[in-house]
């Protein structure tokens, strides 16, 4: 399995958010993770990133490996991608050369050879490209002064470039308008690939019609509650989650 | 300034006044002043948190360029002029050749520079590398037109005490410009003083790194003077940008005062300074003061201490960047904000080495 989580519990000081997840991706597999506000769907590509400010018990695996022992960049180099609901501005820090820091720093901790700056430029423009970006995007502080879309182009831009083997992409579909959308759901398609998984984290059944899924989780109050095909996804956007969050209650 | 002194010099007053004594002529107005004040010391409001008395023991060695007079001292009567400069006077020489033709000019050590610019780009380079001991220079500059540059990169030992000021005047049409790279020492108090006058334009920015045991104090004056007796211009322009980053037993200070005449409509002045405490028991002490007697004019201060950005420093690990390469990017970012744009790519190259010298010998 790509991806292996096992009666994950995660927690913040008084308040359990994760009660007992239990989910498994196979490479080659897209998976979507849908759930109505509060389910826990943040906390969990949160955990799964590395971040520390949980309370965590129970397990997940990439490739049969832990990752709750792992640092967040120990993660990244193992090929875990997580891209984020609310890319981070850094002022001062040029969206190309943080790039370059980062694909530089987790090709020496897999002991690869780095790349030199004219593969790197090349590699990133032409991913660009396909993002429909500009250049000068590229050289702007990164994500300092871009709008919700620029910015979720600029995450698709990373995991273009990073090429990891397990990408969890938390609301990328937020705050996108159409156009943006179609041109954020090709790049996802492009990496589609036998060695690699997905986990689409969403609000709305609107992203799943560009980026079929292989299996569609419910995530209500901190479990999966449901699973099923692709279908599901179309009856949750009929229906609502109001039938689960009885149940839960 | 004539009360009598309540308490006897300490020993590092004593030392320091034998040195200024044997300089006969050179040091008696700064013999006089420590006779009668003493050194500045926590008491006194301007220098509450850099206290030079206690800095200074009887075994500090006093850097004095000049040679030992014959002469005995003349008795003078104490002058109102500020300590540093009665000191660099006393104790260090002038070094102002050339410093009138313009151009790019470096300049290592204290010493006492007077600079007149009225055309052109002047661009002076101060490194200041001291070591154990006090040492004291000063800066005199007058900008009727054109522009100064002046940059000042202070470092060296942790046992050297630096004392600088610079008196600046900028005139209508004159630009002046300053960026000052500091890494403290025992204690290092680098002042900059500036008359600002109708149509001048002044860039004051500064970004200082303290580790344990190391001091850095920014202090800055600028007054807006108005239009000037024969001029028409209004409107001065001071942007000052000031930051700061102190480990554990590190101790930043800045204080920065901008007082606006009456007489000084149309001035936009806007002065931030924010500081990062990188570790428990790094301290950051700020005063920002604005003083307006004009009713027309834009000022805008903000002063902000903190920690690094948690959800920054998770964002950029998890693209796969080690903690401390993370932490070392943010503040870079953090610090270069302050270097003016106009400075040469070579001595960017410069600044930003350093500053990732200092982050990467500390962070080992």
């Amino acid at each position: 399995m790509m991806l292996d989580i096992r009666d994950l519990h995660a927690a913040i000081p008084g308040r359990e958010i994760l009660k007992g997840l239990t989910l498994s991706i196979p490479a080659g597999q897209v998976h979507a993770i849908m759930g109505p506000n509060g389910a826990g769907k943040s906390t969990l590509s949160q955990v799964l990133a590395g971040r520390a400010d949980y309370e965590i018990t129970g397990e997940a695996l990439m490739d049969g490996e832990s990752l709750l022992p792992l640092t967040p960049e120990e993660r990244a180099s193992k090929g875990l991608f997580m891209s984020f609901q609310y890319p981070l501005e850094l002022p001062g820090v040029p969206a190309m050369t943080f790039v370059r820091t980062a694909l530089n720093s987790q090709k020496r901790a897999r002991g690869e050879a780095e790349l030199s700056p004219g593969e790197f430029l090349k590699k990133a423009r032409e991913a660009a490209k396909r993002l429909a970006m500009s250049d000068d995007m590229l050289r702007r502080a990164l994500n300092v002064g871009f709008s919700g879309g620029e910015k979720k182009r600029m995450e698709m831009l990373q995991m273009a470039m990073f090429e990891p083997r397990l990408a969890i992409l938390d609301e990328t579909d937020s705050g996108l308008d159409i156009d943006a959308l179609r041109v954020v759901s090709e790049s996802i398609n492009a990496l589609r690939s036998p060695q690699r998984a997905m986990l689409l984290i969403t609000h709305y059944e609107r992203l799943l019609e560009y980026v079929k899924p292989d299996q569609v989780h419910v995530l209500v109050d901190g479990r999966i509650v449901d699973s099923g095909g692709p279908d599901l996804a179309q009856k949750l956007e009929a229906e609502g989650y109001d039938r689960y969050q009885k149940a839960a209650a | 300034m004539s009360a009598i002194r309540a308490i006897k010099p300490s020993g590092g007053e004593q030392m320091l006044l034998k040195t200024l004594d044997s300089l006969g002529a050179c040091g008696a107005s700064a013999a006089a002043l420590v006779r009668e004040s003493g050194l500045p010391n926590r008491r006194v409001e301007e220098w509450r948190w850099s206290d030079l008395r206690s800095a200074v023991d009887s075994d500090t060695p006093i850097v004095s360029l000049h040679d030992h007079a014959h002469e005995p001292a003349p008795a003078v009567t104490p002058s109102d002029a500020p300590i540093i400069r009665e000191l660099a006077e006393a104790l260090s020489l002038d070094d102002s050749e050339g410093l009138d033709t313009g151009g790019l000019h470096e300049r290592d050590g204290q010493a006492n520079r007077v600079v007149a610019v009225k055309s052109g780009h002047t661009v002076l380079i101060e490194r200041i590398n001291a070591a154990r001991g006090l040492s004291a220079g000063s800066l005199n500059a007058m900008v009727r037109g054109g522009k100064l540059t002046r940059v000042l990169i202070q470092d060296g030992s942790s046992d050297s005490i630096v004392l600088n000021r610079a008196d600046v005047v900028v005139g209508p049409g004159g630009a002046y410009e300053q960026f000052v790279l500091s890494f403290g020492g025992k204690l290092a108090r680098l002042e900059t003083n500036v008359s600002l006058w109708g149509g001048g334009q002044l860039t004051l920015n500064a970004a200082y790194l303290v580790s344990g045991g190391r001091h850095c104090d920014l202090t800055s004056i600028v007054t807006a003077e108005g239009p000037g007796r024969n001029a028409e211009v209004q409107g001065a322009n001071c942007n000052q940008v000031i930051k700061g980053v102190a480990r554990a037993g590190g101790r930043g200070v800045f204080q920065g005062k901008i007082l606006v005449q009456r007489a000084a409509q149309k001035t936009d002045a806007r002065q931030h300074h924010q500081a990062l405490l990188l570790e428990d028991g790094a301290e950051i002490f700020a005063k920002p003061e604005l003083q307006i007697y004009a009713d027309d004019v834009q000022c805008a201060h903000g002063n902000a201490i903190g920690a690094l950005d948690d959800d920054a420093l998770f964002y950029i690990r998890s693209r796969g960047v080690a903690e401390i390469e993370a932490r070392a990017m943010l503040i870079e970012a953090f610090l270069t904000e302050a270097i003016p744009e106009s400075l040469s790519d070579e001595l960017c190259t410069e600044i930003v080495d350093r500053m990732n010298a200092w982050l990467a010998e500390k962070s080992a």
